[in-house]
């Protein structure tokens, strides 16, 4: 079976529940494992769209994503090495280390321009970054090019069980509302190429990617989101991964 | 004569400690261990992983740790080293260090939980150094302790 065709029925396979706590706004989530093997190395995938009923899209300032604690995620072998967040911030995730790659995804958000909503969609590089407190520091690097360009950089810290997410308010074309972010999709992992010394010599290596353990709790592999806007109002979803096979 | 004098002493030690309880005897023994065990990968599941490998030291054998870090710096541990009279069992917990280096160190402590054969009695606690290899898995530990037994 394909990677491909395998990351299809993960999603499949994916029950996705909205739920909100202000009527005018909802979330919805998925996640899959790629591939989908109790106790192999995988890839973590992570959607989540808002929708709002009203014309333009509450601003959100903040995703709190809690996911099983026992993935290894930590001992994925990703992110053997740091970009400084200044660097990542002034020229993209080119500057940074191989090794700091983590996984990569994109964003669409929604700019009012007008009477009319453009949508525009960013790249997503997720970059290790500076430890703080001994904790692993995960940059989110979004990078959009047309109509508007902006790079702006999110930060999280690796806990267990636990991502949170601060999204800052992103401007647009002057005088114009902040920026919407509306989906996000990205993944943990997957084609990544890290190098290490070997007698001298740069020798290049795939890291091995998530651990997924070796037996599934009843119901699945349980996800779940927490969206925070900057009118105070909030929308919660989850989600949960179908137990794969072994 | 002066050799006659040492045998009636020892003699007379020996009588002596016979009326003592063996408990007493066994307590009084103690480990100073100052071990290295340079483990390698065996399986893993999640976020945990299990490395096996030869201890070198105060009790030589085979060492077999279930090693924990799921993000937290706080990692943890669960030991088992296989010596030659008996196996000494423990938990231990570390901070990690330099999460995003290929290789992280960590500090910390370890608890010995139970023993067999002539370790059955031991216990006691002690310190950890240790380096864990990202790439592969593969485990550095260095234990210092004093372990009654």
């Amino acid at each position: 079976m394909s990677r491909a065709h395998t990351l299809t029925v993960a999603l499949a396979l994916c029950v996705c529940l909205p739920s909100t706590a202000q009527a005018a706004t909802t979330a919805t989530m998925s996640a899959a494992f790629a591939p989908d093997r109790l106790g192999a190395n995988t890839t973590l995938s992570f959607n989540f769209q808002i929708a709002a009923n009203e014309r333009a899209s509450d601003l959100l300032t903040g995703i709190d994503f809690r996911y099983p604690a026992n993935l290894g995620i930590a001992t994925s072998g990703l992110g053997v090495a740091s970009c400084p967040v200044a660097e990542l911030e002034a020229h993209g995730p080119s500057v940074c280390p191989p090794d700091s790659r983590m996984g990569s995804g994109s964003a669409l958000v929604e700019i009012p321009i007008g009477p009319e909503i453009v949508r525009e969609t960013a790249q997503l590089a997720l970059i290790a970054g500076p430890s703080q407190d001994g904790y692993v520091q995960i940059l989110i690097s979004a990078t959009g090019e047309s109509p508007v360009a902006a790079r702006i950089v999110l930060s999280t810290q690796l806990e267990p069980g636990d991502l949170q997410i601060a999204v800052p308010p992103i401007p647009s074309l002057p005088e114009a509302p902040y920026v919407a972010l509306v989906r996000m999709h990205f993944t943990i992992g997957g084609n990544l190429t890290y190098y290490e010394r070997v007698h001298g010599r740069n020798v290049a290596y795939r890291p091995v990617g998530i651990g997924l353990p070796r037996s599934c709790p009843r119901g699945g592999f349980p996800f779940a989101s927490s969206f925070t806007f900057l009118d105070g109002g909030h929308a919660d979803a989850r989600t949960a991964v179908a137990c794969p096979g072994r | 004569m002066r050799l006659m004098r040492i045998a009636l002493a020892i003699i007379a030690i020996a009588v002596a400690g016979m009326g003592s309880p063996p408990a007493r005897a066994m307590a009084a023994r103690v480990l100073n261990v100052r071990d290295e065990g340079k483990l390698h990968f065996i399986s893993s599941s999640g976020s945990e992983i299990l490395d096996e490998g030869p201890g070198v030291g105060s009790v030589p054998g085979k060492v077999r740790v279930h090693f924990v870090y799921n993000g937290n710096p706080e990692v943890s541990a669960s030991f088992t080293i296989y010596g030659h009279g008996g196996s000494i069992s423990g938990k231990a917990n570390a901070r990690l260090s330099n999460p995003t280096s290929p290789r992280p160190s960590f500090r910390g402590a370890f608890t010995v939980t139970g023993g067999s054969g002539r370790y059955a009695h031991i216990h006691g606690t002690g310190e950890l150094f240790g380096v864990f290899t990202r790439r592969g898995y593969a485990l550095v530990v260095q234990t210092i302790g004093k372990l009654p037994y």
